[in-house]
């Protein structure tokens, strides 16, 4: 099957007033259609700006120089039009951000934010056939009483109750792939694991591909097929994963897992913070597919 | 020997929609060099019931004792320095305008301690403990990473020689290889100083490597306060085992705790 989403030897850097500085190395990332694939790293390491890059966001951003290919769907991103790259944002690309209260503007109800997402789909869809539309999505995400939700505005509604609506939003238009930027670190726990497994068997039903971007390994292995690890700006391991988890090579990877806290308590691992041992050579698994 | 205790603790919020019980009866104990937990999701109560140890908040009623003694609603300066509080952001816990250095200092002046002339290395050496080299005091905090940035945190607590620490969640915001080493520095400087802890937080991982004893909240109230292990084991509440069962896991003994944990509800 060929790839929905292939990026091949993405740079991007920025000139700041302190100089250039290089932010992506030259990474490849593919993601075939329905495919949910993670990019898991530090702050820093570069993979929100690959999100936006996706996006189409920095390549018309004044400092940013972004060079290489993002085939999307049989198009490169980087050198189509401003326009055309605005179109495919919000139909067949759609993001959902990290802090669902503050990603959601204020100032409008629900059902005004939804109404708008659905009509960017569809600009023919009649009013009321859109608000049918968007009480019927809200239900796919558990949304018991509907109605009260789109008359609230964000700030009346919890955040695990404002990740649900983004949810629903964001898959409002069938997507072809959905960018998912940390989703849900800014909720408890207990909502976050409710709200990545609504997600999960949402974008399998739909046959939507996912990138799904975070800091913590352990959130992802649930979720992914397939894992990129990136560090600094370059890709420096990716694979399935169950290979990633059982079987990591690369020392960055290693010491990622290593940090994360467990509940079985086996104590504060000794890893250091930085170490020269992560810029160690790329590591590819081998694809099982 | 306890250095903190509260009593029957309670704060009540008045609101339009009436009033509102944030923290309901919460009679708890920490140990003097002991680390106790508080754990729960937000709105159960547990930032409420630091602002009371702090003394920034008033309980609705219920006594809070520390060292023995029953803390007024308007306490000394001897008695606020006792307790010093870590906060979650160290990026917006930090004053943008001031050097590290000033931020660090700012306890020593308030609470008189030592030499004026002393204070400065002081400040270093408070620096150093955490693990930074003394000359970052002159920087400012936009231009250090999150994980420095919590270290000068820890540094500002320590160097009004607190009893007490209340940690509120301090390591969430940090990538995982920071947070593994604060939290490494704060376990050594818990043991180096016979310090204890209040450590609030929602990560019930990093609960389970850090604290001797564990209380969990729900909508202001403890659900369950035992041992550590015992939690963790063999959790009595439903809304324990609910928690621990929603943690990502990485490794396979955990998911097999998990599985355990499950099989009971």
């Amino acid at each position: 099957m060929s790839a929905l989403l292939d990026i091949k030897d993405l740079k991007l850097g920025f000139n700041t007033l302190a100089g250039y500085v290089d932010v992506l190395k030259g990474i490849n990332v593919s993601i075939k259609p329905g495919e949910k694939v993670a990019l898991v790293g530090e702050s820093g390491s570069g993979k929100s700006v690959t999100a936006r890059i996706i996006l189409g966001l920095l390549q018309e951003h004044r400092d940013a120089l972004v060079s290489g290919d993002v085939q999307f769907n049989g198009q490169n991103i980087n050198t189509l039009s401003p326009k055309d790259r605005a179109s495919l944002r919000g139909k067949d690309i759609s993001m959902i951000f990290q802090d669902p209260t503050s990603s959601l503007n204020p100032v409008f109800t629900i059902k005004k934010q939804f109404l708008e997402v659905l009509s960017r789909g569809d600009e023919k869809l009649s009013r009321k056939s859109r608000v049918d539309r968007a009480t019927q999505l809200l239900g796919t995400v558990s949304i018991t009483d509907p109605k009260r939700v789109l008359n609230s505005y964000p700030f009346q509604l919890s955040g695990g109750m404002n990740q649900r609506v983004m949810i629903a939003m964001a898959l409002a238009n069938h997507p072809k792939l959905l960018l998912a930027d940390e989703p849900g670190t800014a909720l408890d726990v207990s909502v976050q694991a409710q709200t990545l497994s609504l997600m999960r068997d949402l974008v399998t039903q739909n046959n939507t591909a996912v990138l799904f971007i975070s800091h913590n390994l352990g959130v992802v292995r649930e979720f992914a097929d397939r894992i990129y690890v990136i560090y600094k700006g370059n890709i420096v391991e990716d694979g399935p994963t169950h290979c990633i988890f059982n079987n990591a090579q690369h020392p960055y990877t290693r010491a990622l897992l290593a940090a994360v806290p467990r509940i079985t308590g086996t104590g504060l691992p000794d890893v250091p913070e930085v170490s020269d041992e992560f810029l160690a050579p790329y590591v590819g698994h081998m694809q099982v597919s | 020997m306890s250095i903190l205790s509260t009593d029957l603790l309670s704060k009540n919020f008045d609101t339009p929609a009436g009033s509102v019980h944030a923290v309901r009866n919460i009679s708890l104990d920490i140990q003097q060099g002991e680390c106790l937990a508080i754990v729960g999701e937000s709105g159960s109560g547990k930032t409420t019931l630091a602002n009371m140890v702090l003394g920034i908040l008033a309980p609705s009623a219920g006594e809070i004792y520390f060292d023995g003694e029953l803390l007024p609603s308007k306490r000394s300066k001897v008695q606020r320095k006792a307790i010093q509080l870590v906060q979650q952001n160290p990026l917006s816990s930090l004053n943008p305008k001031r050097s590290v250095g000033a931020s660090v200092r700012l306890g020593l002046d308030t609470y008189n301690m030592g030499a004026r002339s002393n204070r400065w290395s002081v400040v270093e050496h408070a620096l150093e403990s955490v693990g930074l080299p003394s000359e970052m005091r002159h920087r400012a905090p936009s231009t250090l990473s999150g994980g420095q940035r919590q270290r000068i945190s820890i540094a500002r607590a320590l160097a009004c020689e607190p009893k007490l620490l209340v940690l509120d969640e301090p390591t969430s915001a940090l990538d995982v290889l920071v947070q593994a080493r604060v939290l490494r520095l704060l376990n050594e400087l818990r043991k180096e100083r016979a310090l204890s802890y209040l450590f609030i937080t929602h990560d019930l991982a990093v609960v389970r490597n850090v604290a001797d004893r564990v209380a969990v909240c729900q909508a202001g109230e403890i659900v369950e306060l035992g041992d550590t292990e015992q939690i963790f084991t063999a959790p009595e509440a439903a809304y324990t085992r609910s928690l621990i069962s929603a943690v990502p896991v990485v490794d396979n003994d955990e998911m097999a705790l998990r599985n355990k944990l499950a099989s009971r509800e």
